[in-house]
């Protein structure tokens, strides 16, 4: 008999894919309601989410704790996955961005086509997502990353009638058939150089083996292969047109959560154990005295990306007319901001960067999921659209207001909390880092121009009496009930959105306990490497 | 079995991911696209096969696992690849990556 105490700590990917198999089931049996799937949907990640939480160790949870207390944060031991505290916190991350996806979607069409997709490829990136942060494989880790791929790709072109959408499900799977093969030679190469693919093996890096140039590339193809994933400056063209054309609701869950299984994919290769451990497998830390006295190198290179993926990705958002694409670019550009804590690669770093990637999950992902909002009252894909909205839909204004305004790192907002942790990590860091510090506050400053001229458009510039109507559906959205409910949004995405504003304001002035938990979170993951 | 030498198999894996790229970069033709995608992940694949030849034990048993797993993936890959090539070509009639350009502003 199977004993039952194995598969307990796989509860939350196991609920998830059940209710991904119940989706897919219902609408071939003919149930086609796409309010149901949502509610599957986000009921399947809220309970996942509870899980997680449980086990992260969060001692109200703690009679569902599926994971042995002392199996999280264990020596690494070299078997597939392990269990981290910063590895829990992704999950719950990745679980949060699907349980408002899947919440706000709520609101489209009962009827919408395809909607089962949606929801049912949503669960099972989500599930890809779930082992990454819990990998301690490379195979795993590729596989993994793999199975949210192949589920976002169909996400992006899942609606088949839109052009726009295909093209950009055509593109996205281009490139990430392409970062997905680089990938998996630069794990084949690190496979020939340490014999092992186990990220145990990785320690010490090219001083742990007898072939460091194979090992060298290995690494580089790796580096490329994610660096598309986290859209890393010159492998990022493909964002901006797969975030513009995907459903928007689908650019939310992108953007919000599945770029950044690419984040913790980097943590886990270039920062875990090759990082702490030296050959002998002993902690560097002790021995080395600063991670990057060890790896200068491997630093420089992830600082200069870091550079390069905020500051192109800041200048080009500063020239876009389009509201999604703007937000495309300030992706990228924030990308970069994730990037500088995984070059300094301490403590403090590491838990800056889960931070941002934390708030992304409101400030990004709450704005796509507002754009999406704002097309279905008729509001043009334009920023120019946007002139006047603050006086015709003053909340949904103002909760958007305060997402741009966190983006671009405003105090009392959660954006700020993450980019101050952040950047004083990398001025603690002293040295090269000061450079990436002033680099990223440079950059915070360009960026507070794209958003602010949305702000002024929206609040400041006066409507034009006669809004230009845009040729397609029709403009005005009274006409379905659905529409009328919560300021025209719909009740799961005005919930949704207003979930995500209380979230970036209330830990915008109360982070405390966040950072808290974010800190000893990181310190785990240096200490362990997992 | 080991009687080539490791350095000429890599050359071959090698080769295999050159002409991969090479396809993807120059195809504008979306069946062409895959092969090359394909063939690409084949040079990883490959890559397994040689270097578990050459160990012995676990860590051998190891790549040739990782290879018949990753052949798998590679099936799933082209299959969701075909899925949009039939959507394209539904929708517009023509598999050129080239004419798809209507995501600019």
């Amino acid at each position: 008999m199977v004993s039952l105490v194995g598969i307990a700590p796989w509860s939350p990917e196991i609920v998830l894919v059940a209710a991904a198999l119940l989706v897919f089931l219902l609408d071939t049996v003919g149930v086609k309601r796409s309010e149901l799937f949502a509610g599957l949907a986000s009921g399947a990640a809220a309970l996942a989410l509870l899980f997680v939480v449980a086990d992260a160790g969060f001692a109200p949870f703690a009679l569902v704790r599926t994971v042995d207390p002392s199996a999280v944060d264990a020596a690494p031991a070299g078997g597939l996955y392990a269990f981290s505290s910063l590895g829990l916190l992704f999950q719950a991350i990745f679980l949060l961005t699907a349980f408002f996806v899947a919440l706000a979607s709520a609101s489209r069409p009962s009827d919408e086509k395809g909607s089962a997709i949606f929801h049912g490829l949503l669960l099972i990136a989500t599930t890809g997502m779930l082992f990454v942060a819990v990998a301690a494989d490379l195979v795993f880790l590729v596989l993994a990353i793999e199975v949210t791929s192949i589920a976002t790709y169909l996400m992006v072109g899942y609606t088949r009638r839109d052009p726009r959408s295909l093209e950009a499900a055509m593109k996205f799977y281009i490139i990430g058939a392409l970062s997905t093969a680089l990938s998996f030679f630069g794990v084949s190469l690190l496979y020939g150089a340490f014999h092992s693919t186990s990220l145990v093996a990785l320690s010490g890096a090219l001083g742990g083996t007898t072939q460091p140039t194979l090992a060298l590339l290995g690494f580089g193809f790796l580096l490329v292969g994610l660096g598309f994933k986290v859209t890393a400056v010159p492998f990022h063209a493909w964002a901006v047109d797969v975030y513009d054309g995907a459903p928007t609701d689908v650019s939310a869950f992108l953007a919000g959560g599945s770029k950044k299984i690419g984040v913790f994919a980097f943590f886990l290769v270039f920062i875990g154990p090759i990082a702490f451990f030296d050959a002998r497998g002993a902690h560097c830390l002790t021995a080395c005295g600063s991670v990057y006295n060890f790896h200068p190198t491997l630093a420089v290179s992830l600082g200069v990306l870091a550079i390069l993926t905020m500051t192109i990705g800041n200048l080009l958002a500063l020239m876009q007319r389009s509201m999604k694409r703007m937000l495309a670019y300030s992706s990228i550009s924030q990308a970069g901001y994730m990037l500088i804590g995984i070059a300094v690669g301490t403590a403090p770093a590491l838990a800056g960067a889960t931070l941002q990637v934390f708030a992304h999950v409101f400030m990004k992902a709450g704005a796509f999921l507002l754009v999406a909002g704002f097309a279905t009252i008729g509001i043009g894909p334009l920023i120019d659209d946007y002139r006047g909205l603050g006086a015709r839909r003053p909340k949904a204004s103002v909760a958007f207001a305060l997402m741009l305004l966190s983006l671009a790192g405003i105090p009392l907002t959660v954006g700020f909390v993450s980019k101050f942790i952040l950047f004083s990590a990398a001025v603690q860091a002293q040295g090269f880092f000061l450079v990436l510090a002033i680099a990223g506050l440079l950059n915070s400053a360009v960026s507070v121009f794209y958003y602010a001229r949305v702000l002024k458009v929206m609040f400041m510039d006066r409507a034009e009496p006669v809004p230009a109507p845009l040729p397609g559906p029709p403009v005005a959205g009274g006409s379905e009930p659905a529409v009328l409910a919560a300021g025209g949004f719909g009740y799961g995405r005005a919930t949704a959105i207003a979930l995500a504003t209380i979230a970036i304001v209330v830990f915008g002035i109360y982070p405390q306990p966040l950072i808290a938990a974010f800190q000893s979170a990181a310190e785990h993951f240096v200490l362990t490497g997992a | 079995m080991t009687s080539l030498p490791l350095a000429d198999l890599l050359g071959l894996s090698a080769a295999l991911l050159g002409i991969g790229l090479f396809g993807i970069l120059t195809r504008r033709n979306f069946i062409l696209l895959l092969i090359a995608v394909e063939i690409s992940m084949n040079a990883a694949i490959l890559n397994f096969v040689i270097f578990s030849a050459f160990l012995s034990g676990d860590a051998g048993v190891n790549g040739q696992a990782a290879a018949v797993v990753l052949v798998g993936l590679a099936a799933t890959e082209v299959a969701v690849g075909l899925a949009i090539v039939l959507a394209l070509n539904r929708q517009r009639g023509s598999i050129n990556v080239a004419e798809a350009s209507s995501l600019k502003l």
